[in-house]
């Protein structure tokens, strides 16, 4: 890449990540996400030429103390212009208060419902509050369509209308369960089971597998998130699967999933609605992204922070330069750019709504699919060699469904 | 035309032509005029502007000929006809007085006035009637709605009359009888009746409304794509007591899949398809089910009742149409109900078609678009915790003496869609618990509450409940021996004003993952 340096004063950029606890692989590849990112942006001459300066802050366990002194530390010490990371989930918004007060831009990707009301119940005040991806809601809702859609174009014969739903006990897992739950009769399914919360983390998942069998689900769906334990839960379903299609949330994307579940992970279905596609925009952020941190660097996850500083720079170009704390007019005016500029990023749009600040899901939310970020849908197939197979929703997919080897098709 | 000739001059008189030639093109009605030799004399700048970017060509010394092909060549005039004939009619039409409306390409109207003028040219006048026309047209348009709404509303008006005035007159025949009545059974029985017919009643008004709101265009389709499946259960529930009232089977196949349409008109269409489907058939049975044809799901109702004659069948549609060999009961209804299955059918554009064989039963069919499932519109298009959250539905009390802050932590947990119970004191706790039946999930209270403190309070009403619901004292003293003191009888804290999200973060633990 030809650069032109940035020469200007530069512009400081928090990033709360967590670097250590249960979430530190991800933490790494959000950091990563930022890193590759402000060098992309100040290769091309920065913002108005001045260099993006980023700044991490450990949050460790994400709980609401740890996240709130990151963020106090970056805003009274390093005096940063935006805030911009990958998730957050155990603060529950704690992290807004000093944010809204300094005026600063926020941009992540806590996938929380809680971020529509907070944002809605004080606009003026959380005007720079962003959520760069869809809120965790529509998991439930998307994973209702997606079985139905299974089901109505003949891909799977559905041995039965039951599903059962299993919940880990944080706010993300317990709202995609009752978005599930919500929406499952309104296409002819019946929760048998469930929600179920189990207390997490936990490794042991057999009590509630037992209540779930006696149920003969068609359908059974675990909210619980962190990769480890749901291996387990499908280790423990292997001891005596039932001809159920079985859907874990977003942790067994991760390879850490496939190695401690091996061969019983093929089969498994797994969603995520921010996810890097698989077109040539994709592919080519991939390359860049593993010749820049090595061949064990996940892209999938670090693309998240990636992109929320790529459109944060767009932005603050349109508004004419970054404001620091106690700006608020001209981080008013960044913005008022970031909701008002659609962005096409390696996982498909970012448009944030005109209300709630969070990013609107395709085809959840919006039916168009340039309008919208893509909730993408995946099937553990060669668990061995190959990527996970992306199978819905069009025209992101590029391989098909296929019944998991625990299913007798005689059913 | 006066010019002030007094100095006599022939300056003073070219500035005087000057000036009215400069007033000429200053004013918005275009003028030009002819001499006996039919050659143009003079026009001002809006009758040359009116032949769009070609009219500078419009010249003295022009001839009509010329000026009339220039007209039809320019593109700028709509013409009624070939070009030459219109051609030759105007020149025909040369000198005499005359009227016409020209429409321009733009949709602007010209009203084109010429007048003999003394000598044996011709004067010239384009004047943009537009803006009159649109307010004639709008004014038409609103004329003709108000007579078909005037129309409409009297036979509104005629059918409810005639169709009301008999269930009316058995009801009036029926409360004489049913006051003069003194066997109770036989009270009880005319009063049934007397329930039906007022049930009539409010079909015929149902009816009438749908057909006074048809009529007056007030139906706006809102299509959206939905599960079939959902909408057949619904009529299921609705018509089931009907059909078994007549002992006949009634039979739904829900499709798989979405379709494309408006939810609540579709179910009026089929809800009206199935009502006379039971109202026809006293033997045998309904079925209702679906047939995919091409890129439409084709639903069916099908019925074992009288059928209907062929040479009725083109006329079944029409409003107030009833077969002539409906029996008494049949003719209770309006004929109302086909009508507006056609007409909504229309609105929808979905195509309705019917067969029947006498004696064997009928059969209608709507032809209904399949639809993308990944489209599927699911309940409230904006999300909140109101409908998602992970409260959702829980029941939790608080207990508050200040009315202000009451009134505003109920507003911030209703907003999470908990169900709040709000209360001042330990006796109002009980009282509203023991009414509504209720055990909360958790209770907020207060730490001074008129003399006494919140977590005794709480005791007390874990003492009540027989349980320890888990509890959360808020307070407005920031005293570290008071927070102390509270913690030491081993209830969280919170400190006035209340961060929500930190009482989030409390409430999920106490109530997800406690320990």
């Amino acid at each position: 890449m030809s650069s032109i340096h940035a020469k200007g004063p530069p512009i400081p950029i928090g990033s709360m990540v967590p670097l250590s606890g249960p979430s530190a692989a991800d933490g790494a590849e959000f950091r990563k996400g930022v890193v590759l990112a402000t060098e992309e942006v100040n290769a091309r001459g920065g913002v108005q030429g001045r260099p993006l300066h980023p700044i991490f802050v450990d949050t460790r366990h994400q709980s609401a103390e740890e996240v709130v002194a990151a963020a106090c530390k970056l805003i009274e010490v390093d005096k940063v212009h935006a805030i911009i990371n990958g998730y957050n989930i155990g603060a529950q918004n704690s992290e807004y208060e000093p944010i809204a007060n300094a005026g600063i831009i926020y941009i992540h990707h806590n996938t929380l419902l809680q971020h529509h009301d907070t944002v809605l119940s004080d606009p003026e005040r959380y005007f720079g509050c962003f959520m760069a991806d869809p809120a965790d809601y529509w998991y439930g809702q998307g994973f209702i369509k997606f079985i139905s859609w299974l089901r109505d174009t003949a891909q799977w014969k559905a041995p039965s209308n039951r599903i059962a739903i299993v919940s880990g006990s944080k706010p993300y897992s317990i709202v995609i369960a009752n978005a599930m739950a919500a929406a499952a009769a309104q296409f002819g399914w019946n929760v048998a089971f469930g929600p179920h919360v189990v207390a997490t983390p936990t490794t042991n998942w057999r009590a509630v597998l037992k209540m779930v069998r006696a149920v003969e689900p068609a359908v059974i769906a675990n909210t619980h998130f962190y990769s480890g334990d749901l291996a387990h839960f499908q280790l423990q379903f292997m001891e005596n699967p039932t001809n159920s299609i079985v859907y874990l949330q977003y942790g067994a994307m991760h390879q850490s999933f496939i190695d401690i579940a091996q061969a019983k992970a093929a089969g498994v279905i797994v969603s995520t609605v921010v996810g890097l596609l698989r077109d040539d925009m994709g592919q080519r952020f991939a390359r860049r992204y593993i010749q820049r941190f090595g061949e064990g660097s996940t892209p999938q996850v670090g693309c998240q922070s990636y992109i929320a500083v790529h459109h944060y720079a767009i932005a603050t170009a349109i508004a004419g330069g970054s404001g620091g704390p106690g700006e608020f007019e001209q981080n008013h005016a960044v913005a008022r750019a970031l909701r008002e500029t659609i962005y096409r990023s390696v996982a498909g749009t970012i448009r944030y709504h005109p209300k709630w600040q969070a990013a609107m899901p395709y085809p959840d939310y919006v039916l168009d699919p340039s309008l919208g970020l893509p909730h993408l849908f995946y099937q553990i197939q060669d668990w061995k060699n190959g990527p996970l197979a992306l199978i819905a929703p069009e025209p992101y997919n590029t391989e098909h469904f296929v019944l998991p080897p625990w299913i007798q098709t005689s059913s | 035309m006066v010019i002030d000739s007094r100095h006599g001059d022939a300056d003073v008189e070219r500035s005087a032509w000057v000036a009215i030639a400069d007033g000429l093109d200053a004013i918005s009605t275009g003028i030009a005029i002819w001499g006996s030799d039919r050659r143009l004399l003079y026009a001002n700048q809006s009758f040359r502007r009116s032949f769009g970017a070609n009219g500078s060509e419009i010249a003295a010394g022009l001839t009509f000929s010329d000026y009339l092909r220039h007209a039809a060549r320019s593109g700028e005039w709509l013409l009624p006809g070939p070009g030459n004939q219109w051609i030759e009619s105007q020149e025909a039409l040369f000198g005499i007085d005359e009227r016409s409306e020209v429409t321009l390409a733009d949709g602007r109207t010209l009203d084109v006035a010429q007048k003999p003028v003394a000598g044996g040219g011709m004067a010239l006048t384009i004047r943009d009637v537009s803006s009159t026309k649109q307010s004639e047209r709008a004014l038409r348009h609103a004329k003709e709605k108000a007579e078909e709404m005037d129309q409409a509303k009297s036979r509104f008006l005629r059918a409810a009359s005639h169709d009301l005035r008999q269930p009316l007159a058995t009801l009036r025949i029926l409360v004489y009888n049913c006051m003069r009545e003194e066997d109770k059974d036989r009270r009880d029985a005319t009063l049934h009746v007397m329930e039906t017919a007022v049930s009539i009643m409010e079909d015929l008004l149902g009816s009438l409304l749908q057909i006074g709101q048809l009529d007056a265009g007030r139906i706006i389709p809102r299509v959206t794509t939905f599960q079939l499946g959902e909408l057949f259960r619904r009529l299921d529930v609705q018509f089931r007591h009907l059909a078994d009232e007549k002992a006949l089977v009634m039979r739904f196949v829900a499709p798989r899949g979405a379709v494309t349409s408006d939810k609540a008109l579709l179910e009026r269409i089929l809800s009206n398809l199935v009502a006379n489907a039971i109202r026809y058939t006293e033997f045998g049975g309904i079925l209702i089910g679906c047939r995919r044809v091409g890129r439409a799901l084709r639903i069916e109702v099908w019925d074992t009742g009288a059928g209907i004659e062929a040479e009725y069948l083109p006329r079944i549609f029409d409003e107030f149409y009833k077969a002539p060999n409906a029996t008494r009961t049949q003719k209770t209804s309006l004929g109302l109900g086909l009508n507006i299955v056609k007409r909504l059918a229309s609105l929808l554009e979905h195509e309705v078609t019917v067969r029947s064989s006498p004696n064997n039963g009928t059969v209608f069919t709507i032809a209904v678009p399949i639809g993308n499932l990944w489209h599927s519109a699911i309940g409230e298009p904006e999300i909140s915790e109101m409908l998602g959250g992970e409260f959702v539905g829980m029941v939790m009390l608080v207990i508050e003496d200040d009315d202000v802050l009451r009134r505003a932590m109920k507003e911030l947990l209703e907003r999470w869609g908990i169900i709040v119970l709000a209360v001042d004191s330990q006796e109002q706790a009980l009282q509203v618990l023991d009414l509504e039946k209720a055990v909360p999930r958790l209770i907020i209270a207060d730490y001074n509450l008129r003399g006494r403190f919140g977590t005794e309070v709480v005791r007390a009403l874990h003492d009540a409940l027989g349980r320890d619901a888990p509890s959360i004292i808020v307070t407005a003293d920031a005293d570290p021996c008071v927070i102390e003191r509270i913690k030491l009888e081993g209830f969280p804290v919170l400190i006035k004003p209340v961060s929500p999200p930190r009482l989030r973060v409390l409430m999920h633990k106490l109530i997800f993952e406690p320990g």
